[in-house]
Order: C-alpha cells, then structure tokens, then sequence
C-alpha cells in the first residue's frame, strides 16, 4: 500500500525549522519557568522538554503522510495503556509505583501535548490561535499564582508568550498558503520571515523608546536583583545585601542555610535619644529593617509579605526627600494598636555603608527628615537623616543578655515583666491578624516543635512567661553543665536534604545562627497561640560609655529576632539567640560622633534657572521652602538667587562640581548662614514675603543636588503608592478596552480595505479600468458573491442578472484594455470612466443596508477574497 | 491592411450571422455551435461525444447548408456511418477498371468532401479509424503511386458513443490528439425542450430552407486571419502553466503535449474570432480549457477527472485576474489587427 502524502517534504522542513523548533525552545522556556513554581516537576526541565520535543517532531513527519488522528491516536493510547500496566508489574515498592507513575503521567501528558500540537500545525487550520490561547491562559494561571506581581514579572512571563503567539501564527499561515511548486519556495519563506520579524523588531524598538525610563528602571531592578543572587549562591547566606555600590541593606529574605558569613565593615553610626528612667542610662534599641511575616516551608526562608495585615513598617526612601524636608506616615502609628507606654523618641543615622535609600530605625519610625552632615564629616557619612519612632517604654535590646551586675537593668527587666504580665490572654486586634501572624506550616515537623513548646512552657501562666520559659529553655545548660544550644555560623545541614532545618535545630544539632533562633522561637510561640513575627535589621550594642546614646553597626551585627504582640503594648522585641561563646570578637574601636550640628536657617527647595558659574550665583525657582523651622509652600513658584561660592554641592553619589549643575535640575539649598540669623519672620508672612526681606544674594553653605529623572521617579512612585495595591479592575478594564479595540480594528478590516480601494478606483489615471475592476470585485465578494473559479464573463453575466448593472460590458471593456493591442474606442473610454461609481451605486440600492453591514463585518470574505486557489 | 480589416470585420459579422443561423435549428446550443466554429478556423477536426439523438448531425448538416461552395450551392457534405464492418476502402474510394478506356481509374471516396460527419466513429475498426484520422492529418490520400489532395476546406466533425456503451472501440489516446477540440453535446434544459417538442415542425422547415451566410471564402480567409489575432503574452504564459500543471498534478497520469500546447493557442485565437473579438482573453481561456485538454489527459481516477483541471484552470485565472497591465505594448512580432 502506498500511503500518499498531504505535504511535501519542502513544507515538512518549513514546518519543523519554522514552527517546530521555536515551539521546542519556547517550551524549554516555559518548563524551566514551571519548574521554578511546581515542586512535582523536579527541576527536569530538559528532559521534559525532550519529551514535548520528541512528541512534536514525531508528529509533524508522522501526520505529513494521510495518516487518520483518531485511529492513531487510540494506537497512541493503547501503547500508553500496555507501558503502563508493564511499568506497574516491574516496579516494587510503593514508592518506586508511585515515583514511577507520576513520572510516566507527566510523560504521558508531555508526549501527547507534543502530539497533539504536531497533528494541528501539520493538518489543522485553526490550531495556531488555539495553541497560542492556551499558552496565554497557562501563562496567566501561573502568574495568578505568583504572590509579588511586578514588571519583571509580568514582562518574563508574557512578552514571550506574546511574540511566540504573533510568529507562530504568523508562520504556521504562512506555510499553508505556499504553493510548494514555487520554484524558490525557501527564498520566499525567508523573505516574509525577514519581513515579519523586522516589523517585530520595529515595534519592540518604539515601544522600547517609549518606555524607555520605565525600562531603565526596571533593568536597574534586575541589575540589583542579580547581585543579590550572585551574593547568596557565591556564599552561603549573607544577612546584608549590597548593590552595584557597595552599599549594603538587609535581604529582603533569608533562607535557613548551612552557613553564614559575615563581614566586619561599619554601615551606619546612630543617636538614639533613648534613656532609661534615670535619663542617662542609654536604653539601646533594635534597628528593624523590615519583618519576615512569611516561611516558605520547602526552601526554608523567610520572606516579606507585602499583604502584611496592619502594616507598621514605614519605609521612605530618604534619598528622595529634600534636604530637611520632613515625610511622614501616621498610619503607621495607627498600625501598632499601641496606646500604653508608648513615646515619641528621635534617632539621627548617619550612613557610611548603608544604602542612600535605606532607611533604618527602631520599631515603628513614622518620621524622616533627612539632613546635611557637617562639613568636616563629610568624608566619612555619606548622608544622614533624622528618624522618630513611637517607641515602647518596655521596649529594650537587653532581653538575653544577662544584666548582672547592673542593678538598674535587673530592675528594669523585673518592672517590663511584671507590667506585660498582666496581658492573660493575647488577644488580636481582630481574627485576620490573629490567623495571620499565629500561622502555621501542618506537618508532622511543626506539631514536634509544639509539643516541645507546650512542654516548656508548662509551668508559664502568661504569654510573657512562656516567652522567658522559651528564652531559659535555649540559655538552659545539659546534664554535662554544657550550655544546651551554641551559637554558630556554620551549623551544618542535617543529613536528608530536604529535612526540616529547623527541627534539626531544636532536637539534633542545637547550633545555629540568629535566624534559627528567632525561627524557632517564632514557631514556638506561634504554636501556643500568641502573635509574633521576624524582625530583620541590626543589632544594637551598647559599647561606648564615652558617647552615651551613640552606637556603632559593623556588618556583622546585621540581626533577626522575634517580635510578639502584646494588647496595648503593641509589638516588642524578643531576642533569643544566645551570645556566640567561641569567638569573642573583639570591640569594634568606635569612632568620634559627628557633632556640631550647625542650625539650619534656611532650606530652598526648586530648580535651577540660572548657574553663573564665574560670580557662583545660581538663581533658582523656590518651590518649598524651610525658615527657622517653618514650612511654607507655595504652588507659584518664586525666584531666587544665592550665592554658592562656599557652599558643598552634594549628590547621592557623592560631592560634585558646580558646573554639573544645569538649567532645570532640581536642588535643594541649605544655609547655615548667620546673616539670616536675625531676619525673623512673621505670623503672616508667606513665602514670597519671607524671599523678599532676604539678602541678594541668600548665602548658601550646601547644596543637595536631585537629578531630574530622580525627581521624576519620586513623582512617579508617590502616584503608584497612591494606588498602591495594583487595581485590577482598572488593569481589567484597560486589557479589555484594548482587546476591544483590537477586535473592533479586526472587524474593521475589511471596511478599510475598501475605503482603500474605493478611493484608488474613483481616481482617473492610466491604471484606472484595473482599479475600478479590482474594487467591484472586492465589493461584490464581501457582499457575499465571490468570483471564484468562474471565468470573467460568466461572472460578471451572473452579477449583472443579480443587481441590473452593467458590469459584463465593463469587463469586457476591461479584458481589452488588459489583453489587447487596439487602443479603446471613445465609447469604450467613456464606459470605463464612468462604469464605477453608478454601479457600486446599484449594487448598493440592489441590498440592504443591514445585509452589507453584517457582510462587511465578515472577515473571511476578506481572507477568501486574498487566498489564492490551490490545486487540488 | 485597411481594406483587409474591414472585410474581416465584415466576415466576424458574418460569423455571428452563422452561429444564429445554425442555432434556428439547434436550439440552446449556442456554446456547441461556438467550439465547432472554433475547431473549423483552427484547421482542426472536432469530436463531439453524447448518446444518440441529441442533435450532432443536424448540427453538422445545417453547418454545411450555412456555408456557400465556391461553384455556388453550398458547401459539399458527406455522411459515414461507421460500423464495424467498414472498410478504409469505404472511405477513401477504391480503383474501378473502366471498360472503355480499359484501365483503372480511381473513385473518389466519401472523403473528398468539405464536410465530413463521421458518426459514431467508435463503433468502427481501429484499422478504418487510423485511416481517417491519417487524412484528417495529411490533408490528402495516397492511392498506390498517386496522391490525392483533399478539398482545400477540409472539416470533419466526429461523433462517439459514451466509451461504455457496448460494441465500441475506443479511441486511443494519440488519436484523441487529432481532434483539436471534444465536446459534449448534452441535453437541452427543460425550457428549450418544450419549445422544440413545441415547434419540431418549424424547425425540419428552417433546415430545408436554410439560408447561406457565409461563403467557403470568407471561411478560408478567417482560418488565416486566425494567426493574426492578437494573444497576450501573460496569456500565452497562463496557457504554458496550465499545459505544465497537468504533468506535475498527481492525479492526472499523462498531462498534456506541448503539441496540445500549440493547438491550445490556435484555439484561443480562433475562439477569440469566433467571439468577434481580435484579441484573446481570460474568458477564452476559461471556456477552453477543458475542450481542448480534457480529452488528452489520462486521469487516476473518475473523480480526478471531475477535479483536477478545474482546479488549475482556476488558480490560473486567479492569477491572470489579480494581473495588473497597463501598458499592452507586447507583441510576437505579430502584426496587429
């Protein structure tokens, strides 16, 4: 039997180099990018792809020859059928059948996807759109899985599926209408290929050109992502996190991993305005950085959560603010549900290490005010800022520590319990926020750690005493008079590689880092019902008696540890890693603390006007201005000069020169000034008022520079804050709106054709018989009445019987114009020039209006009317 | 040449005049009488094939009472009934000893005729069908040591039973390759039908007094005139495209001959005349395709001979008709009419 074929073996080759082979590649993608989100996959993406591969490429030869689909494919099924009854009969042992079975299934299904794709871009016409919205909707399910949706995100995960979609629907018609007898049929494929990918390419260009800040910015994020994957993998885990700068912040996660390193560089110097009762005795508090609210149980880490219920972490980006203008968020406050004990107390950090957009303070800051770090610190702070913070009375750094000796602290310590004992019963501000922070993992694992939680903390009546049961419990000693737990920054991992790091913390190894104790306390605590949550940041070390309320941070003090809710109180910090006994490290030498804050007179924030950089003058607009403490803003904005000949100019990335500053750029000016001193301003004065008793020119000592793109991304970001939980319904309506217009340009398609070739026919010029020719036979074949295999004559007899023309003269008219060597008789010419507009005229008189209003929304006339026939 | 066109134009409306002429006594056949007409300016032969009594020998013989003799009277027409005890002697005639001047002389056969109805040609031997194809060919016969010319118009019109009915030898294919054109006569529709049960009486009267409309003259001047007409060059390559589709098509065994390909273009040019127009189109080419190839090809299957010319006939006409000229300043070196 010969088994005749559907396909040459030249569109064979088409199809599996065009089609098949960026399908395979585009699969590999979105297998390696399943695999990051499924755990049942097993990280074999290449071989799955194999799979899919060997699938489609079977296929596609397979089907090129007239084989049947349904007679194959129960063939297909019945192979399946008899590998998997002799895959159940060889394998032993329940979890051999098991692995074995899930693996065969997803072979199955892979392989028969691979098919099923083969089969539709081998036979059918419309598989193409079908494949290409299963893609989107797979994409689509996977992102709607995805927790923190951001443009990288969203870009990875559809523009490929997206340019996939457009080539591959492109090709695969293209293919089919070739004629394979075409002598160049493979310099024709290459060309419109060419052609398309160009258009591609083009549009990608202006949509890039368009977006270009936005893109910029995003690959600034992906720039900082990568250093931050090359910073975990390189080295175990790191507690800090630095950028393309060096600059350093705490990771916006932390795995539970083998080892930690730590490094010994200074990231910021502090003042905090915290004393204890006795008003001179420095109360040193934990610098937070933000909450791990989250465990990813199958890697072990801990993450943010930017859906924390109640979020208390306030978190501006001090390098955005201008100089000594103040930004605060007050909800914050609201946040804490704390009302007893609570106060307002000051920190001033100055960064050296710490990334310009950090911002670091004790629970709950709500305040920052950045400002300029005086002259002769310059070398050494890269910038500072002021923070506030609604701070616990109750709140201290000293929980584990032993405060022998200090009789104050022991008092302290006794008076804390005492107060938070009388909280009974943790109760939540409501059952969200109690679900939300008492969660957790279900799992044989986690009711260990409770049982170990409930029997230390057996003989605790209240929360707080469960909480000091937990702390003795990791300071207890064994019965070798060997401290039970040690500290250590390698504690090793536990045999089995997915075992569960922190069970092996708390009953086998006993060793860990910060992060299992916090970890484990949190589990605990969690486990008897009471909130509680990470905190990452740094610890605080009292060191200095020299400086009281000053404090060093050396990298190596970046910290985890445990908060816990108390009603009324609020969240307090609960630290209960043990002091590292091997090493003692040795004091870090602190420094001297910049003093001599000078008073600042007057801050001027807008843009440059004018730099004259021979008399150092700079007339700026003023948009906001700072005077002797008082804020003034004004929506007109006022001009200014100052004088900068003294004056630092200083910009994120460090000082520079006056004639970096250009027209437009936005600055903010700080005078020290003793002129202004005694130039006091009145209850009524405005900011103009305030401009025009000043000198000319203002003397100016600093000057903050913030580039206008900067500015333009501040702007932006207070927007998208606004907004700040993606609306989607508005995201909805958008994707709608433009689908919609999509479609309606689709079905507008054939309309604009026409108007096309209407208009091109009403023209008179040589081509004018084949133009009027061209458009009544577009006109006609979208009323529904195509030409066909029919020849000219008979079609236009045909036509002219239907709508009363005279349409079969005109071709013939036409015929001679095209076929023949006579020049047309002036009858002839008359009938050609005015043979169009009377007939369209007709044919329209000749149907209703709503017939050729749903013809023309037929778009496959349009596609009929362009096919060229195939013989068959 | 001035004088020459407006003769031809004379003898296209003369053409016109024989059509209508021929259609008083053969109704709705207007397209029948056109391929016949086309096949006798092409200086070709005609097959026509249909079951018995739907008019091909009225049609043959009112043709030739339309056409005037040089001598005056019309056209001289011959009649054979092919059987299969025919001999080639029985056409081509045979040497009869005369008793007076005592020697053979020769006696002309029913072949020496303009035109010649050969009616149901299958039903005869093979050896008596290659005889008349031979002369249909040669345009003369040749009797032992002399040849005899034939007439200078020389037209026959043949006519075959349906190749499955009984008692027939079917023709082969080289010889299907003389007759320029086949046609298939075909049942009238149920209007005409009625009009000619209707008036059967009117019409045995219009062929007895048949009227001659154009002269063996005019007719030889348009078979030369037929070379002249005009045929554009896409139109040319659409007639080689569709000659070539035919080998490359999988379903057709044997395509079509180059020498089709030649016949082809005669054809159109004469079916352009025929129509009264000096210029070949995509018309002619719809309407001739399958005329002038169909028999020639030897198709798979019955299906494919339903399909696979009508499909390249129309991915050709697509072509021609998304073709855009403009300028018509192409010729053979032709001179144009």
């Amino acid at each position: 039997m010969r088994i005749g074929k559907v396909h040459s073996w030249k569109k064979v080759l088409a199809q599996l180099i065009l089609l098949v082979l960026p399908t395979v590649l585009f699969f590999f993608y979105l297998l390696w990018d399943l695999n990051r989100f499924y755990t049942i996959l097993e990280n074999e993406w290449i071989r799955q792809g194999c799979y899919f591969m060997a699938g489609i490429v079977i296929t596609t030869v397979f089907y090129a020859y007239r084989f049947r689909f349904i007679t194959t494919a129960a063939l297909l099924f019945l192979i399946y059928y008899g590998i998997y009854k002799y895959v159940g009969s060889i394998s032993i042992g329940e979890f051999d059948a098991f692995y074995l079975s899930v693996q065969f299934i997803i072979f199955t299904f892979l392989f028969s996807l691979g098919w099923l794709t083969g089969f539709g871009f081998s036979r059918s016409k419309y598989f193409t759109i079908f494949w290409s919205v299963l893609l989107l909707v797979t994409q689509i399910i996977v992102v709607s899985k995805t927790t923190d949706i951001k443009v990288n995100v969203l870009i990875s995960a559809f523009a490929p599926v997206l340019a996939y979609s457009f080539y591959i629907i492109y090709t695969a018609e293209l293919i089919r209408n070739m004629n394979d007898d075409e002598t160049r049929f493979g310099w024709f494929i290459i060309k419109r290929i060419t052609g398309f990918l160009l258009v591609l390419l083009v549009m990608f260009l202006v949509i890039f050109n368009i977006f270009k800040n936005d893109f910029k910015a995003i690959e600034k994020e992906w720039g900082n992502a990568q250093a931050k994957y090359d910073k975990g993998d390189s080295k175990g885990e790191n507690m800090n996190q630095k950028d393309k700068d060096g600059n350093m912040s705490n990771k916006d996660q932390t795995k539970l991993s083998g080892s930690l390193s730590k490094d010994k560089q200074l990231v910021f110097v502090a003042k905090l305005d915290n004393y204890f009762d006795d008003g001179k005795t420095p109360n040193p508090l934990y610098f937070t950085s933000c909450f791990y609210t989250k465990f990813d149980t199958l890697t072990q880490t801990f993450e943010r959560d930017s859906l924390m219920p109640y979020n208390d972490l306030y978190e501006p980006d001090p390098s955005r603010i201008p100089l000594y203008f103040a930004k605060w968020d007050s909800t914050v406050i609201k946040n804490t549900f704390a009302t007893k004990n609570r106060k307002i107390i000051t920190a001033d950090i100055y960064k050296v290490m710490l990334a310009p957009s950090k911002y670091l303070a004790p629970s709950t800051a709500f305040f920052c005010q950045p400002m300029s770090v005086p002259k002769e610190y310059k070398e050494q702070y890269k910038s500072t800022y002021r923070a506030k913070m609604w701070v616990s009375d109750l709140n201290s750094a000293y929980f584990i520590y032993n405060p022998a000796g200090n009789k104050m602290l022991e008092q302290f310590q006794q008076l804390r319990f005492n107060k938070l004992r009388e909280v009974k019963k943790i109760k939540g501000p409501d059952k969200k926020f109690m679900d939300y922070y008492t969660f957790m993992p279900n799992n044989e694992d986690y009711k260990k750690i409770t049982q170990l939680a409930k029997q230390i903390t057996a003989n605790a009546p209240t929360p707080i005493d469960k909480m000091i049961a937990i702390r003795d419990y990791f300071l207890s000693k064994d019965d070798f008079k060997q401290p039970l737990f040690k500290y250590s920054d390698n504690p090793g991992i536990p045999g089995m590689p997915s075992a569960n790091k922190l069970t092996y913390f708390l009953f086998e190894n006993r060793k860990g880092y910060c992060a299992y104790f916090a970890g484990a306390t949190l589990f605990m605590l969690r486990s008897l019902g009471i909130p509680s949550r990470v905190a990452a940041g740094y610890l605080t070390v009292d060191r200095s008696s020299k400086n009281p309320g000053w404090y060093w941070f050396y990298a190596n003090q970046a910290h985890a540890w445990t908060q816990v809710y108390f009603q009324g109180y609020g969240w307090i910090d609960f630290d209960t890693t043990v002091p590292d006994m091997n090493t003692h490290q040795a004091t870090q030498p602190d420094g001297t603390p910049p003093t001599n804050m000078p008073q600042t007179y007057l801050v001027a924030d807008g843009e440059v006007q004018e730099v004259d950089e021979t008399k150092k003058q700079i007339k700026m607009t003023v948009e906001k201005l700072l005077y002797h403490d008082k804020d003034y803003v004004t929506s007109k904005a006022k001009e200014m000069t100052i004088d900068v000949s003294i004056a630092t100019i200083t910009a994120d990335t460090g000082a520079v020169k006056l004639s970096s500053i250009k027209k437009g750029i936005h600055i903010t000016a700080v005078s020290f000034s003793e002129a202004l001193k005694n130039i006091l301003a009145d209850k009524k004065d405005s900011l103009a008022s305030i401009l025009t008793k000043l000198p000319v020119p203002v003397p100016i000592d600093e000057i903050k520079v913030m580039s206008k793109e900067q500015l333009k991304k501040l702007k932006k970001k207070n927007n998208e804050q606004q907004s700040a939980p993606i609306d989607w319904i508005k995201v909805g309506w958008i994707v709608m709106l433009i689908v919609t217009a999509l479609v309606i340009l689709l079905f507008m398609c054939p309309w604009i054709i026409w108007q096309y070739l209407n208009i091109k026919a009403k023209r008179i010029n040589a081509s004018k018989a084949y133009n009027s020719y061209r458009a009544s036979l577009y006109y006609l074949n979208q009323l529904g009445y195509s030409r066909d295999s029919k020849g000219p004559q008979e079609y236009a007899y045909l036509m002219d019987l239907k709508f009363n023309t005279n349409f079969n003269a005109f071709s013939n008219v036409y015929q001679k114009v095209k076929y023949s060597s006579v020049p047309l008789s002036e009858a002839e010419e008359k009938l050609m020039n005015d043979f169009y507009k009377p007939f369209i005229k007709q044919v329209r008189s000749k149907t209703k209006l709503k017939t050729r209003f749903s013809k023309f929304l037929n778009i496959y006339n349009t596609i009929h009317y362009f096919t060229q026939p195939k013989i068959n | 040449m001035e004088e020459q066109n407006g003769q031809l134009e004379q003898t296209l409306a003369n053409i016109q005049k024989l059509v209508d002429n021929v259609e008083t006594v053969i109704r709705g056949k207007r397209m029948q009488i056109q391929y016949v007409l086309t096949a006798l300016l092409a200086k070709g032969h005609i097959l026509m094939e249909d079951n018995p009594g739907t008019g091909k020998t009225v049609m043959a013989k009112t043709l030739a009472k339309s056409i005037a003799s040089e001598k005056g009277g019309e056209a001289s027409f011959k009649r054979i009934q092919f059987t299969p005890d025919l001999l080639p002697m029985d056409l081509i005639g045979s040497h009869i000893f005369d008793d007076v001047k005592k020697e053979f002389v020769f006696k002309k056969g029913p072949l020496f005729c303009n035109l010649l109805l050969a009616d149901e040609i299958n039903r005869a031997s093979p050896k008596v069908q290659s005889a008349l194809l031979e002369c249909m060919a040669e345009h003369q016969i040749t009797m032992g040591e002399t040849t005899y010319p034939l007439e200078k118009l020389f037209f026959t019109i043949a006519t075959q039973n349906p190749v499955e009915m009984e008692g027939t030898y079917p023709l082969p294919a080289a010889q299907l390759d003389r007759f320029f054109i086949k046609i298939y006569f075909g049942y009238v529709d149920e209007e005409t039908e009625l009009n000619i049960y209707k008036d059967y009486l009117g019409i045995q009267n219009n062929l007895d007094n048949i009227k001659q409309v154009l002269s063996m003259k005019e007719i030889l001047f348009l078979q030369d005139q037929t070379e002249r007409v005009f045929i554009h060059d896409e139109i040319i390559a659409g007639v080689r495209n569709i000659v070539r589709d035919t080998r490359k098509h999988a379903d057709i065994v044997l395509g079509a001959s180059t020498r089709s390909g030649i016949t082809f273009l005669k054809c159109l040019k004469a079916f352009a005349l025929v129509n009264g127009r000096t210029f070949v189109t995509e018309d002619d080419l719809n309407q001739l395709t399958s005329a002038v190839l169909d028999h020639r090809l030897i198709y798979r299957n019955k299906e494919a001979k339903q399909k696979a010319l009508a499909s390249i006939l129309a991915k050709e006409l697509d072509r021609l008709s998304r073709l855009k000229i403009t300028t018509n300043a192409n010729t053979y070196g032709q001179s144009p009419l």
